[in-house]
């Protein structure tokens, strides 16, 4: 048998959303579904994460018209929707050459980092600095964007990024953030949803208090990516 | 926006399609067959099936209970079926195990009203202590396991289940895996039922009282129901066929997902038979008409070979001597979860396709974010004041809960962990056996789950033993289920209980009146915020002979700050001035508010919730308040 080449029969679109806890992954990736699965189409979706605890690390996949399995194989995400930097680059054997990366570029920092610090030698008021030949798992210090960002631009050159974060404070609070990310995916994805409906369907799921303030971060997602004001 | 909408649910619209969790797929099969009893113990994967059911119970008529433990939930939903009313209980695999008793015994004895136990599994160990495979009941004890692959099999099994235990009067197992449970899916809703047995109990002892005679007729009768069940089975829509391909492939529960998938984008479908095994018993005759319609067959499951193995003895049997591969040729692997990834390599590798173009991706090790105490968590004050007490030479038997998070760098409070109650009765064993002082902690609700019976154990020994009892007034690592000690009149939505606990006049349950009637004698009540008081109890303690108990009583923050109007307290901030880099915060609590690099510390004013455990703890008085001009 000479098949199996793979790639051929991939069908539909196929988005990952990291972050940390408390960031709003999930409520991201079910906004999606819903949404997709109203408009008649097929979604699946699925989670990794461990103990359910703030500050984790958690990736969701929602996957449109493209099969039963709500995990996606090495390399065959469309889209990473990156909430956090570290994790973005968590997501990268998802990704390949035709990936798109939305990556916020404020980081959460992991505490393990703090507790590394003062083990590696106290009190650390001058600190070694780390080599690059240190693996970032072993450095004490989060890593620097850029070289985060050389991991990513090895993979896809499809890399955009921006101070979500800051975005969300500006439309309303850092609890937006899921709303700008997804602002940027629908603002610039081609996705079988266009930016203007889904800010509806967001309007429409949103309880009254927060409904102005999710709309105003989705749309101003939108409108960066869409000004090219990003990072 | 942010929780589930468990009206959807309950919707009589047949037909229409929803995106849904697997959990909540399970949840409306339950509400389509018409449930009416449903008890739980939470764990993950398994808890937003009994906290989903709670949010309903009220106003559908569904009794509804998160039992003590397991075993009780089993029991008392057994108990409703045998009065004619269909019934389920919820649990994370682990769960079962402490019910084994009695559901070793009623498939015996024969359910009435139909009854299903989900025992959701959890391949790769992702929350729980170990990974066991719940299909082995089938063999074990005579459970027919329905194995889902989708949200949509999840719901049309769990429907199916109820009808199914009725006419068969065995009692069901349902076995969602944590990828099934967490994933969602297109579930196309069904009629919603209005079967509904007529509730009574009838006395019929010889049927319900398995002593040694009546148990050996009973066992007569269960081969008989047992095979009674694969007669149905085999009738049902739960082992459909794909294609007509020479190369057969056999796959159960999310692996049936990813072959599924694995086989459409390699473009292979064309040249095999694939079979999904949705459960046990596998019939026979429907196994055997496969194995002779192809000429060599993989088998793909997750965990112990168990459908590999039902292949090769009905193929023995049948006299089909075709090749089976799966995990005896390692194609595939028996520990943990499979990804698409592994099940592609194994049908390339079955199919002779050649290996799969490996990526060049250069993936970084990356910083880990383990799970961890959250900041404000009453547990690091109370780990924090033990250590001071106890020091390092004490063995710390630990439980579960969140405060298993206290395991490692920096609190140490974990030496030995096993199972739900087990702190108390390894302090006993290892006292005794060692002379050494040892602390058992264990929080609220699984002191009331089963720490209770190894305490009474503890003191008939007189063993010499702490006890800390961590209580927060809430089951927190599952998602704040109620526990014995929860203040249900503060709730804001009320858990219906048939009867009021035994109050200690907040309508908690008294943890102290619980131990001092088990015969404990030295008690201690404290705070443990209370710095003075905790430490003052903890040096008692310590001298003490025998068993004493110290119990810290503080709520779970996070669950104080979603059900109170009170806010977060006001941050703590590291004045830059008077921080010598001294290390000593991080380095003692652990606490994830707490940050440096190049020597420079810090709180973040966002996790940092106003505890001030660190300002307490700080030597050189650095840590304060944040004024208020300086709260955003």
């Amino acid at each position: 048998m000479n098949k199996g080449n793979g790639r051929c029969n991939r069908r539909g679109w196929r988005v990952v959303i990291a972050g940390t806890g408390g960031q709003g992954v999930v409520t991201a990736a079910r906004l999606l579904c819903e949404c997709f699965a109203e408009r008649g189409h097929e979604v699946v979706s699925g989670q990794l994460h461990g103990m359910a605890q703030r500050g984790g690390a958690v990736q969701s996949s929602v996957i449109i018209d493209g099969g039963i399995s709500p995990m996606i194989a090495a390399g065959r995400a469309d889209f990473v929707v990156g909430l956090e930097p570290v994790e973005t680059v968590r997501a990268l054997p998802l990704m390949s050459s035709r990936t798109t990366v939305y990556m916020n570029i404020t980081p959460v920092m992991p505490f393990v980092l703090a507790q590394r610090a003062v083990r590696e030698g106290q009190p650390r008021i001058l600190g070694a600095v780390p080599t690059t030949k240190t693996p970032l798992a072993l450095q004490s210090k989060y890593p620097e964007i850029v070289e985060l960002e050389r991991y990513i631009r090895a993979v896809t050159n499809n890399l955009v990024k921006l101070d979500a974060t800051r975005l969300a404070a500006e439309a309303s609070s850092s609890a937006a953030l899921n709303m700008v990310m997804l602002g940027c995916l629908l603002g610039s994805a081609v996705l079988p949803c266009t930016a203007d409906a889904f800010s509806d369907f967001v309007a429409a799921r949103s309880p009254g208090a927060l409904r102005e303030a999710n709309v105003k971060a989705f749309r101003m997602g939108f409108e960066a990516v869409k000004a090219g004001d990003t990072g | 926006m942010s929780t589930p909408r468990s009206h959807d649910l309950l919707q009589d619209s047949p037909g229409k399609r929803l995106c849904l969790l697997g959990n909540l797929a399970i949840v409306r099969g339950a509400v389509e067959a018409g449930v009416q009893f449903y008890s739980c113990y939470p764990g993950t994967p398994s808890s937003e099936i009994s906290d989903t059911i709670a949010q309903f119970a009220g106003r559908t008529g569904i009794h509804f209970e998160y039992s003590v433990n397991e075993k009780i939930a089993v029991e008392i939903a057994f108990a409703a079926s045998l009065a004619g009313v269909r019934s389920m209980c919820g649990m994370k695999h682990l769960g079962l195990n402490y019910a084994l008793d009695p559901a070793a015994t009623m498939p015996y004895m024969g359910v009435e009203g139909g009854m299903v136990i989900v025992s959701a599994g959890d391949p790769s160990a992702i929350t729980s202590p170990n990974e066991q495979d719940q299909r082995h009941f089938c063999r074990f004890l005579y459970y027919p396991v329905f194995d889902p692959a989708t949200p949509e099999d999840a719901r049309r099994m769990t429907r199916y289940a109820f009808e199914f235990s009725e006419k068969t009067r065995l009692p069901v197992i349902l076995r969602p895996t944590t990828r099934i449970c967490h994933s969602s899916g297109m579930v196309q809703l069904g009629t919603l039922s209005d079967k509904r047995k007529e509730i009574g109990f009838h006395k019929n002892p010889p049927r319900y009282v398995p002593i040694p005679s009546n148990a050996q007729r009973m066992r007569t009768e269960l081969s008989a129901r047992f095979r009674q069940a694969e007669e149905l089975l085999s009738a049902s829509e739960f082992f459909p066929r794909r294609g007509n391909g020479r190369r057969g492939i056999i796959a159960s529960g999310i692996a049936y997902a990813y072959v599924s998938q694995v086989i459409d984008e390699l473009g292979v479908a064309g040249d095999i038979s694939l079979l999904q095994i949705g459960a046990c018993p596998i019939p026979e005759s429907l196994l055997v008409d496969f194995l002779n319609s192809v000429d060599s067959v993989l088998v793909v499951e997750e965990l112990t070979p168990f459908v590999e193995e039902w292949v090769c003895v009905s193929a023995f049997r049948a006299g089909r001597t075709i090749p089976v591969f799966g995990k005896h040729t390692s194609h595939l692997p028996v520990e943990f979860e499979y990804t698409p990834d592994l099940v592609e390599d194994a049908v390339r590798k079955y199919l002779e396709l050649g290996e799969r173009a490996k990526t060049s991706v250069v993936v970084p090790e990356l910083p880990p974010r383990p799970p961890v105490l959250c900041p404000g968590c009453p547990h690091r004050t109370s780990f924090y004041l033990v250590n001071r007490v106890f020091g390092k030479r004490t063995i710390y038997c630990n439980d579960i809960g969140c405060y298993t998070l206290g395991y490692g760098e920096p609190l140490h409070a974990c030496d030995v962990l096993l199972c739900m109650g087990a702190s108390i009765s390894l302090a006993s064993g290892l006292a005794r056996t060692t002379g050494q002082r040892t602390v058992a902690y264990i929080g609220d609700s699984t002191f009331f789950h089963s720490g209770l019976p190894a305490l009474v154990n503890a003191v008939r020994a007189d063993d010499t033993i702490t006890v800390v009892i961590l209580d927060n007034y809430i089951t927190a690592m599952t998602g704040f289920q109620p526990s014995p000690t929860t203040d249900t009149e503060r709730l804001k939505e009320p858990v219906p209980t048939e009867s009021p606990p035994v109050a200690d006049g907040n309508g908690r349950f008294s943890i102290e009146d619980a131990v001092r009637g088990l015969g404990v004698r030295e008690i201690y009540s404290v705070d443990p915020f209370d710095e003075k008081a905790t430490l003052a109890a903890l040096k008692q303690a310590k001298r003490g002979k025998g068993v004493n108990v110290v119990v810290c009583h503080s709520p779970c923050v996070v669950h104080e700050r979603r059900t109170t109007r009170l806010g977060k307290r006001v941050p703590y901030e590291i004045s830059q001035e008077q921080c010598n880099a001294c290390s000593l915060c991080v380095r003692v609590l652990g606490c994830p508010a707490i940050l440096t690099e190049d020597g420079k510390y810090w709180i973040d004013a966002d996790l940092c919730d106003g505890c001030d455990l660190c300002a307490r703890l700080c030597q050189q008085d650095a840590i304060h308040a944040m004024t208020p001009e300086r709260v955003h």
